[in-house]
């Protein structure tokens, strides 16, 4: 039998034919053959087959040796100074030939870096948040949880007067604790009366946090009672100098009664509170609890502050967890009992830790009541996704550039494999041209981001400096964001590059082989990207437009508000008789200052919970909020103030009321405080539109406290009617500071998120559009380049300009259509997520589409049709002569 | 003198070499293994070891003319060199030195 008779397997074979290193393929082949031949004549061919097949296998990778060449010639190394000058050379020289292509390169390439590194200092300080402090990890908030009888469960950050002292008498765990609140209070200067951001705090304030004081001693400065401790910040203001200690602030404790200003002594004055620490003060009380509050052990439930805790290190959570509770339920055990026969409470409250260092970025428990700026890290997420985003692009941009204009360097490469440059000098010298344009664009990027750091830190409310740059940690970052740009943005060109065959690129029948799929395919992620983001801030943008422009329910237009705590009847009578006097003011409504909640009984039996409003009768009037039903609050029923109330929609709805007029609310804290529905006004929107509306109902009871007042003035009086305004209030209240706001501009404050949403999504779609239309415009130039000849005999045969622009322009076009297909749903999925958060949203529309759709086509047809039509008017002569 | 590693399944090969004498390539190589020391091994390890043979000076090849048998692959046939044939020898002396070293009362204790 003829050994060419028997045929081998075929697939084994293929596999060798892949796998097998080139060079001894044949006579691995060969000798496998005759192998097989020997095998089936001796054992037949089951035996043949199965050992061909083991035999085929250890001949593969990684079992097979690979033979040296034999005409392998002595390469020198690749680090060789003499190249490196040559690289460097024909680097330069290239740049400065191609102006067009390096400038879209750097451009692209440092707005990515600057966006990465600005991102890379925003991400830090939030990790690095709180991060200061030496006891920590060993910091602790206490929290609490109610869980209702019906298992809903509400977690809070707060606690009282009683968690950290009760607790920490009886966890031998629990090191140290400290109880920390905001304090609004006055503080005088002079005849000048200022109302400070003040807090509250125990004395072992000092000693649990590292807040450093630069003069005074840490551990009592906050032991008297009428001691404060200033920021070098505030020392500078109130007295001139940071030498403060010893001397005297005149306070007035704006929950106290009278007027009377008291003089502190500062005991301390501390260095100014970092940027990036929840806990910012810069007039720091002690903590006075007074006797009554110490022996109402009903003060359990009376949650208002932050108690923060140091355990030992060894503590071990949950058991610490448990002991408090077990704690909690023996000493409140009466006053728990009487919440329930008392106000039919009938929650459990279980209390647990949250690590200080959490509550920066924390979504359930975030920083708040006295603690600041926490932060939602989906902010980070965003940001962070949209640097990734404009620096890819830009990295793509780089390959896409490269390997086109490949074509145009076909012969550089060639000439320098045929006088024997190696695949690996070749490769060293495309990634040495990345880096080269890296370096310079990371130049750029650093002057960049010195431009952009004071509008981002106005956009994402930070502090961040340029020095912070040099943190160790964020050198070492950028540093391999650098290399990591650098090999994304050259490796693959320089892997294509190097591959080129000499004969080819040296008897010009070299082409970029297949349909270049891969140059299509990052164009479409390009443009996904683009549109994406246009989609996001244009839906962003509907949505701001939405809540800043929706109908409230009032009118807050021509309306100035001013605060002053705790003015009663007279002085608001007072007020109002003396603003009146200008003929500029319209009218003047007091109301009760910020958001009182409380609960009443209905229908005889159900508890219903609203917002407390105390207002009078011109209230309503004034905003303009329509009674729907029944009557306004009038002077001609002298039982409105003590009797009556006026309900919202909302609390009639939640109520279930068919006649709401004539029905009685009975408020849970006292059975005798009974009174009848009046009125019914209109829902508005007197909350933040993130927020539903709630139930809300408003009294005149006397004996309530104003807090607020509106005036309307008449429109384009403004600056006589302030001027009024100052002065009467100075009179009256001359001890109260005076700040004063306009409701529509306090109005358009509320949606500060959302302003600040819009202009970093704006931001970063025009980037991302601007640098994937550089990229598109480079590789037009290029297509338009390689086609001169074609558009020379096109035109030659008689076709227009137009038709030529067409012709150049479709592919690109077609190529950014294409993108869409991956834009909108991700973009559909991505908006529709984030309108969830709002109660009052606008519908997601196809119009947003299309505009992004149309957007994109524009501008990219702009991009590509600039070169498209250069070439199609170009002269034909010019081109074909060459020929 | 230089030492010459050979291992101990490389000097087989080696010797099949200088034995097959300019009719050694992969399969009579093979072949020979499996007909005079009943060692049924894989193509890739005699082909390896060729190769690495060679890398060391042991042997020498030379791609030979097309044959039709092989679909008209070329073969690869291979040739000991000088070191080769001496590195051989070397082994062989040294074997017979020690041979010589041993007491022969042990010969006869194991057996043999």
């Amino acid at each position: 039998m003829k050994a060419n008779e028997l045929h081998p397997p075929h697939w084994p074979r293929r596999v060798l034919r892949w796998f097998h290193p080139e060079e001894t393929l044949e006579e691995v082949e060969g000798d496998l053959d005759e192998l097989y031949a020997y095998w089936y004549q001796r054992a037949g061919k089951q035996q043949a087959t199965w050992r061909y097949l083991l035999n085929v296998l250890s001949v593969l990778p990684p079992f097979v040796k690979q033979r040296q060449r034999k005409n392998k010639y002595h390469q020198p190394s690749l680090i060789q100074p003499s190249m490196f000058r040559n690289y460097l050379t024909i680097t330069l020289r290239t740049l400065a030939h191609n102006k067009v292509y390096s400038a879209i390169n750097v451009i692209g390439l440092s707005i990515g870096l600057a966006a990465a590194m600005l991102i890379m200092l925003y991400t830090k300080d939030e990790v690095s948040f709180d991060q200061f402090h030496a006891n920590n990890p060993h910091i602790y908030r206490i929290t609490s949880k109610s869980i209702t009888p019906e298992g809903a469960e509400n977690v809070d950050g707060n606690t009282g007067h009683f968690q950290g002292p009760k607790f920490s008498a009886g966890v031998p765990e629990i090191r140290a604790f400290v109880r920390y609140k905001a304090d609004r209070r006055d503080i005088k200067k002079g005849t000048e009366v200022k109302s400070y951001e003040s807090f509250v705090a125990d004395s072992s304030f000092f000693s649990i946090f590292s807040f450093p004081l630069r003069s005074g001693n840490p551990k009592t400065a906050l032991n008297a009672p009428k001691s404060v401790v200033i920021s070098e910040k505030m020392a500078e203001q109130h007295f001139g100098t940071t030498e403060a200690l010893g001397k005297t602030l005149l306070v007035k404790d704006s929950f106290g009664e009278g007027n009377q200003f008291e003089p502190y002594t500062v005991t301390g004055v501390s260095k100014n509170c970092p940027q990036n620490s929840s806990i910012k003060f810069d007039v720091l009380f002690p903590n006075v609890v007074s006797k009554q509050e110490i022996e109402s052990n009903e003060n359990w439930f009376n949650v208002f502050q932050n108690t923060f805790v140091v355990l030992q290190p060894t503590a071990d959570l949950k058991k610490v967890e448990a002991t408090m509770n077990r704690i909690y339920l023996a000493d409140a055990k009466e006053a728990i009992k009487m919440m329930a026969e008392k106000y039919g409470d009938k929650n459990k409250v279980v209390y647990a830790f949250q690590p200080f260092t959490d509550m920066h970025l924390s979504k359930d428990l975030p920083a708040q009541n006295g603690l600041q700026d926490s932060s939602n890290p989906m902010f980070s997420y965003i940001l962070s996704g949209i640097a990734l985003f404009i620096l890819l692009i830009a990295c793509i941009n780089f390959v896409n550039l490269t390997v086109a204009r490949s074509l145009k360097r076909a012969k550089e490469i060639g000439v320098r494999k045929v006088v024997g440059g190696g695949r690996g000098q070749l490769i060293m010298q495309f990634l040495g041209e990345s880096f080269i344009l890296c370096f310079a664009a990371f130049a750029f990027a650093l002057a960049l981001l010195q431009l952009v750091l004071p509008i981002f830190n106005e956009l994402s409310n930070k502090a961040l400096s340029f020095s912070y740059l040099f943190d160790f940690e964020l050198v070492l970052g950028y540093i391999g964001l650098f290399i990591a740009t650098g090999l994304l943005a050259g490796f693959y060109p320089a892997l294509v590059l190097s591959n080129y065959s000499p004969v080819q690129t040296l008897y010009s029948r070299f082409n970029l082989s297949g349909k270049n799929y891969l140059q299509k395919g990052l164009v479409v992620l390009q443009f996904s990207l683009a549109s994406f983001l246009t989609i996001a801030t244009l839906t962003i943008y509907s949505q701001f437009n939405y809540l800043t422009n929706k109908h409230l329910g009032y009118n807050d237009k021509n309306i100035i508000t001013i605060g002053k705590s705790h003015m009663s009847r007279n002085e608001a009578k007072l007020l109002k008789e003396e603003l009146l006097k200008s003929p500029h003011i319209v009218d003047v409504a007091p109301k009760n200052g910020g958001s009182w909640g409380t609960i009443a009984k209905v229908n005889g039996e159900t508890q219903q919970s609203f917002a407390y409003e105390t207002v009078d009768a011109t209230y309503f009037p004034l905003l303009q909020i329509p009674i729907l039903k029944g009557r306004n609050f009038s002077a001609d029923f002298p039982s409105d103030s003590t009797k009556a109330v006026l309900v919202n929609e909302t609390f009639v709805k939640k109520v279930g009321w068919k006649k709401p007029l004539g029905q009685v609310v009975n408020f849970w804290y006292n059975e005798g405080e009974k009174y009848t529905v009046i009125g019914v006004v209109k829902d508005h929107h007197f909350e933040p539109l993130n927020a539903e509306i709630k139930p809300q109902l408003f009294t005149m009871k006397p004996s309530n406290l104003y807090g607020k007042v509106f005036i309307k003035i008449k429109p384009g009086t403004e600056t006589a009617s302030l001027r009024h305004l100052e002065k009467t209030y100075k009179k009256l209240f001359p001890i109260n500071p005076y700040e004063y706001t306009f409701m529509d501009e306090e109005n358009i404050k509320r949606y500060e998120a959302e302003a600040k949403w819009k202009q970093i999504m704006l931001f970063g779609a025009i980037l991302t559009i601007f640098i994937s239309c550089i990229g598109l415009f480079g590789l037009a130039t290029l297509s338009a380049e390689r086609r001169t000849k074609e558009i020379g005999i096109r035109k030659v045969l008689g076709a227009s300009v137009a038709s030529i622009t067409t012709l150049l322009s479709a592919d690109f076009l077609k190529l950014v259509s294409f993108s869409f297909i991956f834009a909108f749903p991700a973009a559909y999925f991505a908006i529709k997520e984030w309108l969830q958060n709002y109660p009052y949203r606008i519908d997601i529309s196809a119009w947003t589409f299309a505009i992004a759709a149309v957007l994109s086509i524009l501008i990219a047809f702009f991009t590509v049709s600039f070169q498209s039509i250069r070439a199609a008017m170009s002269n034909p002569v010019k081109s074909l002569k060459t020929e | 003198m230089r030492r010459t590693y050979l291992g101990e399944f490389e000097e087989v090969v080696l010797l099949m070499v200088a034995i097959l004498d300019g009719e050694a390539y992969g399969v009579t190589v093979s072949q020979a293994l499996e007909e005079h020391t009943g060692r049924i091994v894989t193509f890739g390890t005699v082909h390896n070891t060729l190769i690495r043979l060679e890398e060391k000076g042991f042997v020498s090849s030379q791609l030979g003319g097309a044959t039709n048998e092989r679909g008209g692959r070329r073969k690869r046939i291979f040739q000991a060199t000088a070191l080769g044939n001496r590195a051989l020898q070397e082994i062989q002396q040294l074997r017979h030195e020690l041979w010589q070293m041993m007491p022969p009362t042990k010969l006869r204790l194991t057996g043999l």
